[in-house]
């Protein structure tokens, strides 16, 4: 929550002289590498939490055997080592990968798909259905989410699935800041006002012209914001209201080995080892897209 | 003239970007590394010095937090003990060796075949607003206490009789026999008197924020659920106490963060650390002293629905729990397994209980196998022990076939959950000092209570015998029979009474505080008027 | 009389200048803007409400403790007035903020007034003091980046920028005291002294945790400033000007690319403030600070809705204002927009 939320990368941030780059054949490669480097990396990091569990026999997550606690990094059998009851580290990193990434790519595709439509509609039409929208926009964007998120998970108990709905309320209303602010652009651009005149139907318009211009913008700031969100999983972890332990999430981890961090830090560092690596990458791929194709 | 270096500029950025992921690393490996490195102190002259101050820090959530300091409205009763004792005095007090001696109080008598108690008072105390301390003050609050709408107030089958029979002399009848009504006075608002006309004075909201009372401090200053400062009292009875000239109370959000801010100099003293990772680190810089429970963990089998209505359903937990395996695993083998409510810190301990069912993995396959399966949630409250616990035991169950869903409840979450009687099972702590007080066995076993997943009549006849008679040789045999009862129907396993640590560091002493006293709730008392600081 | 007649076409109470007042364009942008904001502070008092409410569990059984028997809860619940519904309870409430009564906790015995009283200056001075932290490191570094473009400085500093967005705050506040409170002792690991006890003890106990609430910003006000100096540099009219007119790079870096940035920055910044005050919330939990996030954590899960609503009117109200003082000063920083009715 003390990252910059999705208010901030709602205001268009100057592509900078790097965009002029993009056309610079001598810099082609290096463009290239500042996108597939991060890119490698987060695929790697996907197919090891998704797939890799799949084809090789990895340790349970949970129910380890107490015969074995705290084992250090690099034992035999447990790469990582075993938490305080028994558990592989990185069996637990990996399935909790999986709910850190789910759990990004739910919010950002709720919010896409809610936030980008009202934003969309809301601008294209205008008149006093924005100002209604915007209104509630502005109701969401005063009100301390955390205290949204903070109930929804106490009351419906903690779960992924709570855990993905109470995070949309962060990301509803920054998508929809976006899309209106995109739209809002487009709107007036000659092409737009070409179909309108030519009787194009509405939603065509929408369809065909507004949302095919708004993606690369739309893709770039769920980039960042599926990064942010991961980070605020695990605040929400760390206060105690997130995914219910013992399934393993990175926030979970670090919220439960900070309890003897100075006993046994690693239970804290290679969460946030893995957190930091999935969140740098996120960011430097939306930064480098965006560079790429000239976003605004 | 130089070469043109712009491609080697460009494979560096690239290179400075990826390689921010092995900067960080390393950053922060070396951070994590320097941990723990500090030196000792030097050891402190011994024995007690005159002044000085000493900050006591608390773990929210039990002690850190407090809803107001007056006694009648004290919701958190039992928790705040330590700074209650500080403020107000206690009337009795537990010390070493569980022995329960007078402080305000002088000494008590039953009469009246054990319906009646009588206390004495000391003579010539005053509270800290000059008023006196005496007959009238207990009796005031007393019954203030009884009227409030506090849940804190001591339990009665039925309405006691409270009378003044002299100026320093109090007598307190029912319609039964209440044998541990003294030994419940520790960690009750009872115990603590406050002064009433600071009461009438001042108002109950003010009050609750800056009370009054004839204990060894006074309240300086209190910001709730953050930090109380607590500075001599001038009028103490006791002359030459209290050592301390100034004592905080500091709120920190758990053990780690008490280990730092000791670490850091920012408290001298920490009570109740419960993380048993952590105890080798404790250890390593400060004073650290087990204070032994004596409410031993268990776990509780609501008896009223499925699955565990069914006694073979419950018998399969028995038979499924290894609780010599949890004690290694978890705790390096610290605290012996018991069979009962009771501890060895406490009063009528027993290690063994006839007909106690032991563990039997193959036995226990056998039962869910003839039940079909058995499948249920365990719950337990969100501190990390009791969560790791639940972890563990988890496992052993799984493995003997079971279905084990685990939750775990902050304190409100629990109350929820037990008053909505849907739970199954919940690891919790059962017992105290006295069987018979507080959270005791009554609280997790008694039909009457709602934290408990027991209902039946004969169990609570057995309990209420065990309270009714002040002759401590029967009692014992009583709770025996309580504890042979509760195995022979499976009512559910106890695993171990777990020892909380208080830690000081070098220099600071005091009974309670570096010195093993009984706990009464959770924590132990710490005597504040005997504690010193010659650091 | 003076040459100069000013025609006055209507007589105005209060003479001249009230009439020159009343049609400033800030006082009027600024009377629009505190209207609008009522309707948004009501909406989010209200969410709050019901957001509460829908929790399970209620106040009485949170207070009473675990001792409480179904009919104590009942009883106090009576007493909390919680067995009405809850038009009732949160007209009542309402009612009682529009008379500047913001009602009594119910969890402690302070009045939700007192409560903030003593809370709220702590989050404030250490959302101000991060905010110092900040511009003091970013605008610096943006400047020293934005001058030489591609250069070591700039490459590493977006190196260092990029992970400070992307590292958690509670692991930087967990490392944070291990490092500087432990290992180094120059800054305590928790607590907090009031500024009436000494400046300097205060500003001691609340480096650690604005170093915590700074970083990510710090790291992304420093991208945003670069990119917005670059471009400005790369591209506007009135920089070419000043560069053929002889000025040095610095000076048109600082006091000409520098101000029109920070238009750009400001309202960046109003709109952040929300989630500035959310996360203090695990900053001040982690360092036990007595500031309004740890107070809304506990009053949450004490389901202690007085105060819960009393903070979150509080936030709203700050976001709304920060928002109008962004409004404003965006228009005196540029005065092309005082003169031109902004749309809303």
């Amino acid at each position: 929550m003390s990252v910059p939320a999705a208010d901030i990368l709602t205001t268009p941030v100057p592509a900078g002289p790097e965009s002029e780059a993009a056309g610079r054949a001598s810099r082609g490669w290096l463009r290239s590498a500042e996108i597939t480097i991060p890119g490698a990396v987060l695929a790697a990091l996907l197919f090891f939490c998704f797939i890799w569990p799949l084809v090789y026999p990895v340790p349970k997550p949970i129910g380890g055997s107490l015969l074995t606690t705290n084992l250090p990094l690099w034992s035999p059998g447990h790469i990582l080592g075993t938490d305080t009851v028994g558990d592989d580290v990185m069996s637990r990193i990996l399935y909790g990968g999986r709910v850190s990434f789910e759990v990004a790519a739910a919010v950002q595709v709720i919010g896409l798909v809610i936030g980008g439509l009202f934003g969309m509609l809301a601008a294209y039409r205008g008149g006093w259905l924005e100002a209604v929208l915007m209104r509630i926009l502005d109701v969401f964007i005063a009100f301390p989410s955390l205290v949204l998120v903070l109930a929804i998970s106490d009351s419906l108990g903690p779960s992924e699935t709570h855990v993905i709905w109470a995070l949309s309320a962060f990301s509803i209303p920054a998508f929809g800041r976006v899309a209106r602010a995109a739209t809002l652009r487009l709107r007036d651009q000659p092409f737009v006002v070409a179909a309108r005149l030519s009787g194009s139907r509405a939603w065509r318009i929408q369809l065909l012209h507004l949302v095919p211009n708004m993606l690369p913008q739309l893709l770039t700031f769920s980039l960042l914001g599926a990064g942010i969100t991961i980070i605020l999983e695990g605040a929400l972890d760390f206060l105690g209201y997130g995914i219910p332990p013992p399934g393993p999430s990175w926030g979970n981890m670090i919220a439960a080995g900070q309890s003897f961090m100075s006993v046994y830090p690693r239970f804290v560092l290679v969460p946030s080892i893995f957190l930091l690596v999935s969140v740098l990458c996120l960011n430097l791929l939306g930064d480098g897209l965006r560079a790429r194709w000239g976003v605004r | 003239m130089r070469p043109h270096a712009y491609p080697r500029r460009n494979v560096r950025l690239s290179a400075l970007r990826v390689s921010s992921v092995i900067i960080a690393t390393v950053v922060a490996v070396i951070l994590a590394g320097c941990g723990a490195s500090k030196s000792p102190a030097s050891p402190a002259t011994s024995g007690p010095k005159h002044g000085g101050s000493l900050t006591v820090l608390e773990g929210s959530g039990y002690a850190g937090n407090w809803p107001g300091l007056d006694p009648a409205t004290d919701t958190d009763g039992a928790a705040n003990q330590s700074y209650m004792d500080a403020i107000f005095g206690e009337l009795f007090q537990l010390e070493a060796g569980g022995k329960t001696v007078g402080d305000l109080a002088t000494g008590y008598s039953f009469a009246n075949g054990g319906k009646t108690v009588n206390i004495t008072l000391r003579h010539g105390v005053k509270f800290s607003d000059g008023t006196p301390f005496n007959a009238a003050a207990v009796v005031y609050n007393w019954k203030r206490d009884l009227a409030a709408t506090c849940t804190c107030k001591p339990v009665f089958l039925s309405p006691p009789t409270i009378t003044m029979t002299g100026p320093y002399s109090v007598s307190l009848t029912l319609s039964y026999v209440d044998a541990p009504f003294i030994n419940a006075l520790q960690g009750n608002v009872f115990n603590w008197i406050a002064s009433p006309t600071a009461i009438k004075k001042l108002g109950a909201k003010a009050f609750a924020l800056k009370p009054v009372g004839a204990g060894p401090f006074t309240v300086v200053s209190d910001t709730p659920d953050s930090e109380l400062v607590l500075a001599k009292n001038p009028a103490y009875w006791q002359n030459g106490l209290p050592y301390l000239h100034n004592l905080t109370f500091k709120s920190v959000a758990g053990d780690q963060q008490a280990l730092t801010a000791m670490e850091a100099g920012s408290g001298q003293a920490y009570e109740g650390m419960s993380t048993p990772q952590l105890v080798s680190a404790f250890k390593a810089k400060f004073q650290t002293t087990a204070e032994p429970s004596t409410s031993p963990y268990d776990i509780q089998l609501n008896t009223k629905i499925a699955p565990f209505n069914n006694k073979l359903a419950r018998e399969a937990i028995y038979y499924a729990t290894d609780a010599a395996l949890l004690d290694k695993g978890l705790f390096q083998d610290t605290y012996p397994p018991g069979e009962s409510f009771t501890a060895p810190a406490g009063l009528f301990y027993q290690h063994t209980v006839t007909g106690y069912i032991g563990y039997d993995l193959a036995k226990a396959k056998a039962l869910v196998k003839q039940l079909g399966g058995l499948s249920f949630s365990l719950g337990t409250i969100n501190v990390p022990t009791a969560i790791s616990l639940n972890e563990a035991v988890q496992t052993e169950w799984q493995a003997a076939g079971m279905k084990v869903n685990l939750s775990d409840f902050d304190l409100t979450g629990l109350i929820g959950a037990f008053t909505q009687g849907k739970w199954q099972a919940m690891l919790q702590t059962a017992g105290a000092y006295d069987p018979g007080t507080g959270v005791g066995v009554a609280f997790r076993f008694a039909s009457t209570s709602p934290f408990s997943g027991v209902h039946d009549p004969k169990l609570d006849g057995l309990l209420n015998a065990a309270a009714a008679t002040i002759n401590s040789a029967t009692r014992k045999t009583d709770y025996a029979a309580v504890a042979a009862y509760i195995a022979q129907n499976a009512y559910g396993p106890f695993l171990f009474p777990i020892a909380s640590y208080n830690i000081a560091v070098k220099g600071v002493g005091g009974p309670g505080l570096t010195t093993p006293i009984p706990v009464t709730d959770v924590n132990p008392e710490v005597l504040w008027q005997y504690v010193y600081n010659s650091g | 009389m003076n040459a100069s007649v000013t025609v006055q076409p209507a007589r105005w109470p209060g003479g001249a200048r009230a009439r020159r007042l009343a049609s400033s364009p800030a006082l009027r942008l600024s009377g629009r803007r505190l209207l609008s904001a009522i309707p948004v502070l009501w909406g989010v008092t209200f969410l709050t409400f019901l957001t509460l409410n829908a929790l399970p569990g209620d106040a009485a059984s949170a207070l009473l403790g675990i001792n409480a028997t179904p009919a104590e809860i009942r009883a106090f619940s009576i007493k909390l007035h919680l067995n009405e519904p809850l038009w009732v309870r949160y007209g009542h409430w309402l009612g009682g903020v529009v008379h500047g009564n913001l009602g009594s906790s119910l969890a402690s015995p302070q009045t939700v007034a007192s409560v903030l009283e003593q809370r709220l200056p702590v989050t404030l001075e250490l959302v101000a003091y991060a905010l110092v932290i900040t511009f003091v490191v970013s605008i610096p570094l943006a400047v020293l980046c934005a001058h030489r473009p591609r250069g070591l400085t700039d490459r590493l500093c977006m190196v260092l920028s990029m992970c400070g967005i992307s590292i958690a705050p509670y692991v930087l506040g967990l490392l944070l005291v291990l490092f500087f409170a432990v290992d180094i002792p120059i800054f305590p690991a928790i607590g907090y002294q009031s500024i009436g006890a000494g400046i300097a003890g205060n500003l001691k106990d609340l480096t650690l945790p604005a170093i915590v609430v700074a970083l990510p910003l710090a790291a992304f006000y420093t991208r945003f400033l670069r990119a917005d100096l670059l471009e400005q540099m790369q591209s506007e009219d009135y920089i070419v000007t000043a560069r053929a007119k002889g000025l040095g790079p610095w000076r048109v870096l600082t006091q000409h690319a520098l101000r029109n940035s920070f238009i750009g920055l400001l309202t960046v910044i109003g709109l952040n403030l929300a989630t500035l005050i959310g996360s203090t919330v695990i900053v001040e939990q982690i360092f036990s600070l007595p500031g309004i996030g740890y107070e809304l954590l506990q009053a949450i899960s004490n389901r202690d809705v007085p105060v819960v609503e009393g903070i979150v009117l509080v936030f709203g109200a700050v976001v709304v204002l920060a928002n109008l003082a962004t409004d404003l000063l965006y228009g005196v920083l540029d005065p092309r927009i005082r003169h031109v009715r902004s749309r809303s």
